[in-house]
């Protein structure tokens, strides 16, 4: 069974709709699948949402009149076949809308079963070839519009051209029709482009003479005023005596493939341009390390011309070692595909040294192999020696700095010093005036003594006699204090000779040997051999140690243990000496001959260190010390030109070390 | 008459001098006569032509030395032995000396009597 054709009826009047079913209904050759509506709305929206073979439709409907119905249903399905259906007194109508693409109208009443199947079937096949024509038709216009050659033959007369026939093509490329060529006999040569002109007619010249000339590529302007390149290929064509008789001619348009090719040489100089005048070096290396480009910067630098450098390796142009490390970083681009960077030093090989920033990143090729290295390195040694500039200044400003803080520090510690000295002269200065003050009433007191004694010491009353002795005693305790004050102050002359430091240690423990024993005391000896002799008076000498020693020994009333050792030293730093003016009373490299007293007693409170060479003070019982020893042992050493310096020892005790210098034999 | 030797004591310090005027002159053995300013010194030693002369060196207004240098300038007082008996020097050093200092023989004050009297027995030998 055949396909049943599918008709959308539009009709209100119930009788007509049936009459037209029951009249297609008795077909012998067709079959019809009806969908009927009555309304114009109805109708749209079936068309809206199916597919029919065919529209039959009455032009008065409950909801739309005449050719407006028609309209609404055209434009809602222009491409179905439709069929109007009219009454005897709308027939003009019916003719317009069939003007305006209806297939055809029907009269009611006028139709049968075969008026109305043929109707149809003529609609259907009717639309069927206008909508095959229009295919064609547009399938043409697009093969027509994508040609892109066209042809043309000249006729050749007496080696003259005679005629020219152009290929209907010719429009697509030219814009004109054969026929334009035809009516106007130099539009072939106008439409080609001025300056093309010699070239053509060269190329027309060399065909005439018999030749075959190359293809030709030339500009023409189009009909609407574009320039298209073309490209013009001429096959003469002979005849049996080898006369030139005609020539073909086989036009391409090759305007696409001449935009390319000058987008590629712009876009080629624009790179060109870029890896030439940037002030950078720029190079490509293939797998191998050779070299396949170099811009001319990198020449220049290399002293060679391109061609001496493509396809030669570092090892032709830099030393060894650094030809070495540029194939390290390359091969490193190669194997991991990153993009290397560096600031490195770089000789050339015309001897010049710079510093460059260099970059390496990796070639591809199309398939994304690797195949060789590029690099791009610009100098930076002006900013480099800039930055080198100001490290150093940096450097610089910090060495001055220290160097500032140093003097600094060295002027507190002298100015330091310097207090401290004053401080020391003055107490001279006062201590020789407050000596002499106070042994005049000392001797008044001595005279009378003297003169009581004499007269009441015979007495019986022994009591006199005792305070007459306490008040003598007084007088002498009196007198030893003054008498330290006097040394304290006193500047005198020292009477130096040379001595041998172990033998005035030595004597001076002799003379301590009473207290040492009476409290109990272990001495160790540990005397340096063949030490210099030292410039040194004697008797003062000798009192600096008893002072020491004498210090030491209260210093351990139960027991302990004195140890007294010399030695012979080279300098190698000076240090500062507290309460002494001058700078420094050694230099670097004097010889100093040391005596070092440790003694394993009570130590010196952290509090009284900074005292310990203040005239008077004392931490002894009164009468046991003046609180002078110290200040006027320095005092002596000083003079000597030598040093006193007292620490404790960290394992307890006090280490007393007197520096003094070897004596110098004049010559 | 008398073998009672004369000393000329000349110190500022009047209690010291009174002392050991007392005890000088207890021994029987001296007449001294004190002169507490130096300027008197010389005028004093003209008149009462000492054997010896105990001198202080630092007094107000003149300077013991320059009183030893106008005794030993007048011709009649040159020989005069003199000595210094002062605070300005110390037992030790005039010990180291042997008593002498500055060529004049020395005594550091404070002396005990004893020791005046043995530095004055010592220079009228001479």
């Amino acid at each position: 069974m055949e396909t049943p054709i599918k008709v959308l009826l539009v009709e209100d009047s119930p009788v007509d709709s049936r009459l037209l079913q029951l009249l297609l209904g008795e077909s012998k050759t067709m079959y019809f699948a009806w969908t009927c509506v009555s309304r114009l709305a109805d109708a749209l929206a079936k068309l809206r949402h199916e597919d029919f073979d065919v529209v039959l439709s009455d032009l008065t409907l409950p909801d739309s009149q005449g050719f407006e119905t028609f309209q609404a249903l055209h434009a809602q399905a222009p491409a179905m076949p439709m069929i109007v259906l009219s009454g005897t007194d709308d027939e003009t109508m019916a003719v317009k809308a069939v003007r305006e693409g209806a297939q055809d109208y029907l009269v009611k009443g006028k139709v049968d079963t075969h008026v109305l199947t043929r109707a149809i079937t003529y609609a259907i096949e009717r639309h069927r070839a206008e909508h095959a024509l229009q295919e064609s038709e547009r399938h043409y216009k697009h093969l027509l519009e994508s040609i892109t050659d066209y042809t043309y033959t000249v006729q050749v007369e007496k080696g003259a051209p005679n005629r020219t026939v152009h290929s209907p093509t010719c429009v697509s490329i030219t814009g004109y029709t054969p026929e334009e060529y035809d009516e106007e006999p130099d539009l072939w040569f106008e439409m080609i482009h001025p300056n093309d002109r010699p070239a053509v007619l060269e190329q027309i010249a060399e065909v005439l003479k018999g030749k075959t000339p190359p293809p030709l590529e030339h500009r023409l302007i189009h009909k609407t005023g574009h320039v298209r390149w073309v490209r013009n290929t001429v096959v003469p064509g002979r005849d049996r005596h080898g006369e030139l008789i005609y020539y073909d001619g086989l036009i391409s348009d090759i305007t696409e493939r001449k935009l390319a090719e000058e987008n590629l040489v712009k876009s080629e100089a624009f790179y060109h341009s870029l890896v030439e005048h940037l002030p950078q070096y720029i190079f490509r290396k293939d797998l191998q390390e050779r070299f396949t480009f170099a811009n001319k910067r990198f020449c220049a630098m290399l002293g060679k011309p391109l061609e001496e450098i493509i396809n030669k390796t570092d090892f032709d142009f830099y030393p060894p070692e650094l030809a070495a490390k540029y194939q390290r970083d390359d091969r490193y681009v190669i194997r991991t595909g990153k993009i290397f960077e560096t600031i490195e030093e770089n000789k050339s090989p015309l001897g010049e040294r710079l510093y460059v920033n260099v970059i390496k990143t990796p070639i591809y090729e199309a398939s994304g192999q690797i195949i060789g290295i590029q690099c791009i390195f610009w100098d930076i040694t002006e900013r480099k020696q800039f930055e080198e500039r100001l490290q150093k200044a940096n450097e610089e400003l910090a060495r001055s700095e220290a160097a500032l803080r140093r003097s600094h520090e060295e002027l507190k510690s002298a100015q330091l010093q310097l207090i401290q000295a004053e401080k020391m002269e003055s107490i001279g200065t006062l201590a020789a005036g407050v000596a002499h003050e106070v042994k005049n009433p000392l001797a008044i007191m001595m005279m009378g003594i003297n003169y009581l004694n004499r007269k009441l010491g015979k007495t019986e009353d022994e009591n006199i006699a005792v305070v007459l002795k306490e008040m003598r005693d007084a007088i002498d305790r009196a007198d030893s204090i003054t008498r330290g004050l006097l040394n304290f102050s006193a500047s005198r002359q020292l009477d130096v000779k040379p001595e041998d430091l172990n033998s005035v240690v030595d004597e001076t423990l002799r003379l301590v040997r009473h207290a040492l024993n009476s409290n109990g005391i272990e001495l160790v000896k540990t005397y340096g051999e063949h030490l210099p002799p030292v410039g040194a008076d004697k008797t003062q000498i000798q009192q600096v140690f008893v002072n020491i020693f004498m210090n030491a020994i209260q210093a351990m009333p139960n027991r302990g243990k004195l140890k007294v050792r010399t030695y012979c030293k080279q300098l190698t730093e000076t240090t500062h000496f507290e309460g002494f003016r001058k700078a420094h009373p050694f230099w670097v490299g004097d010889t100093a001959v040391v005596a070092e007293v440790e003694d394993t007693g009570t130590g010196i409170a952290e509090e009284h260190l900074a005292k310990i060479f203040d005239p008077f003070f004392t931490t002894k019982p009164t009468g046991v010390g003046t609180g002078l020893g110290l200040p006027v042992s320095k005092k002596i050493i000083e003079l000597h030109g030598g040093s006193l310096d007292i620490r404790n020892l960290k394992e307890g005790g006090v280490r007393v070390t007197i520096m003094l210098k070897a004596h110098r034999t004049q010559t | 008459m008398s073998t009672k030797k004369r000393i000329l004591l000349v110190d500022d310090e009047k209690s010291f001098t009174n002392l050991l005027k007392l005890n000088l002159e207890d021994t029987g053995d001296y007449e001294v006569r004190v002169e507490n300013w130096a300027e008197d010194a010389l005028p004093a030693a003209k008149e009462f032509k000492p054997d010896l002369i105990l001198l202080d060196i630092i007094m107000p207004r003149m300077p013991g030395g320059n009183v030893a240098a106008q005794i030993k300038a007048d011709p009649a007082l040159k020989n005069t032995p003199i000595v210094f008996l002062t605070a300005a020097v110390r037992k030790h050093q005039v010990e180291e000396n042997e008593g002498i200092i500055c060529d004049f023989p020395c005594l550091a004050k404070p002396a005990t009597v004893e020791e005046v009297i043995d530095a004055i027995e010592k220079n009228l030998k001479k």
